[in-house]
């Protein structure tokens, strides 16, 4: 039985909410959530970035740094935070700022993951807060640049199979 | 990577963020509404239901006639369907993801049942 699939929501005007269910115990997602080479098979990233670095300590005051490079820019933008809460298996909250290469000021938030476990299937809920209005809208934003691309491949997908 | 906002869309995101006006588009996808109508299951007064659909009204979600004391409502989805659109691609995004997490977490599964009991 596939289990409930994402919901995107903006319940207020500085945050996003994403759920989703997954087919596993919750002990495993968090490993996925936090251990860098689990990380990086499933944080997929736009296409022509590659991930340089990954390093996540899901602790109270532990780091995160997340780095990509593109053919044209290496570094081209990392992600910076420091874990506030942790708690194993059940809840963590980051701070999370991301830089261009040049070290300009993307954007920043603070973001929190909770997951839940029933009869083997684990229900997450991330709770991104930005500064603003405006912020939110712009990470909306460019998550509608990033996911075009993976459109067009689903797009592609279906063509071969209606061809 | 930045996008040309529409201040429209603005608007519109403005106009989805509260509860109470998102229960009014949901009730408006059924049809015309008398505004008296949409206030009784939203517990709220005349007054404050006129306010969230003026609300909605700027941002072209709404359309509002009066017929004689009614005040009559109707969905105007175009706004919407751009809205939705834009979020869409960001939506994708995160599928994606999550679509590619499913498939480590079948095989992180597997390896746990490959491992040697404990005696």
């Amino acid at each position: 039985m596939k289990p409930a699939g994402l919901q995107i929501s903006t319940p207020t005007d500085t945050t996003i909410v994403l759920t989703r269910a997954f087919n596993a115990p919750r002990k495993l997602v968090w490993e996925a959530f936090t251990t860098p080479d689990k990380m990086r098979r499933w944080m997929l990233p736009p296409p022509d970035w590659t991930m340089t670095a990954c390093e996540c300590d899901a602790r109270v005051a532990g780091a995160l740094r997340l780095v990509w490079k593109t053919t044209d820019a290496d570094p081209f933008i990392s992600l910076h935070g420091v874990f506030t809460e942790a708690i194993q298996h059940e809840r963590m909250t980051h701070t999370e700022t991301m830089l261009m290469g040049s070290g300009q000021l993307v954007g920043s938030q603070i973001e929190t993951h909770e997951f839940a476990e029933s009869r083997g299937v684990t229900t997450m809920r991330i709770t991104q807060v930005y500064v603003s209005k405006e912020a939110r809208d712009n990470a909306i934003a460019s998550g509608a640049d990033q996911g075009m691309e993976a459109g067009f491949q689903q797009l592609d997908a279906l063509l071969t199979t209606i061809a | 990577m930045v996008l040309d906002k529409s201040p429209r869309l603005d608007s519109v995101f403005h106009a989805l963020a509260h509860p109470a006006r998102r229960a009014i588009i949901r009730q408006l996808t059924r049809g015309e509404r008398n505004l008296t109508d949409l206030a009784a299951p939203l517990k709220m007064t005349f007054p404050a239901a006129s306010k969230h659909v003026r609300v909605l009204e700027s941002a072209n979600l709404v359309r509002r006639r009066v017929h004689g004391r009614q005040h009559l409502c109707r969905l105007h989805a175009a706004p919407l369907k751009d809205a939705v659109q834009w979020t869409e691609q960001f939506r994708k995004h995160w599928e994606a993801r999550f679509e590619a997490l499913d498939s480590l977490l079948e095989e992180m599964k597997s390896d746990e049942h490959a491992k040697p009991r404990p005696r």
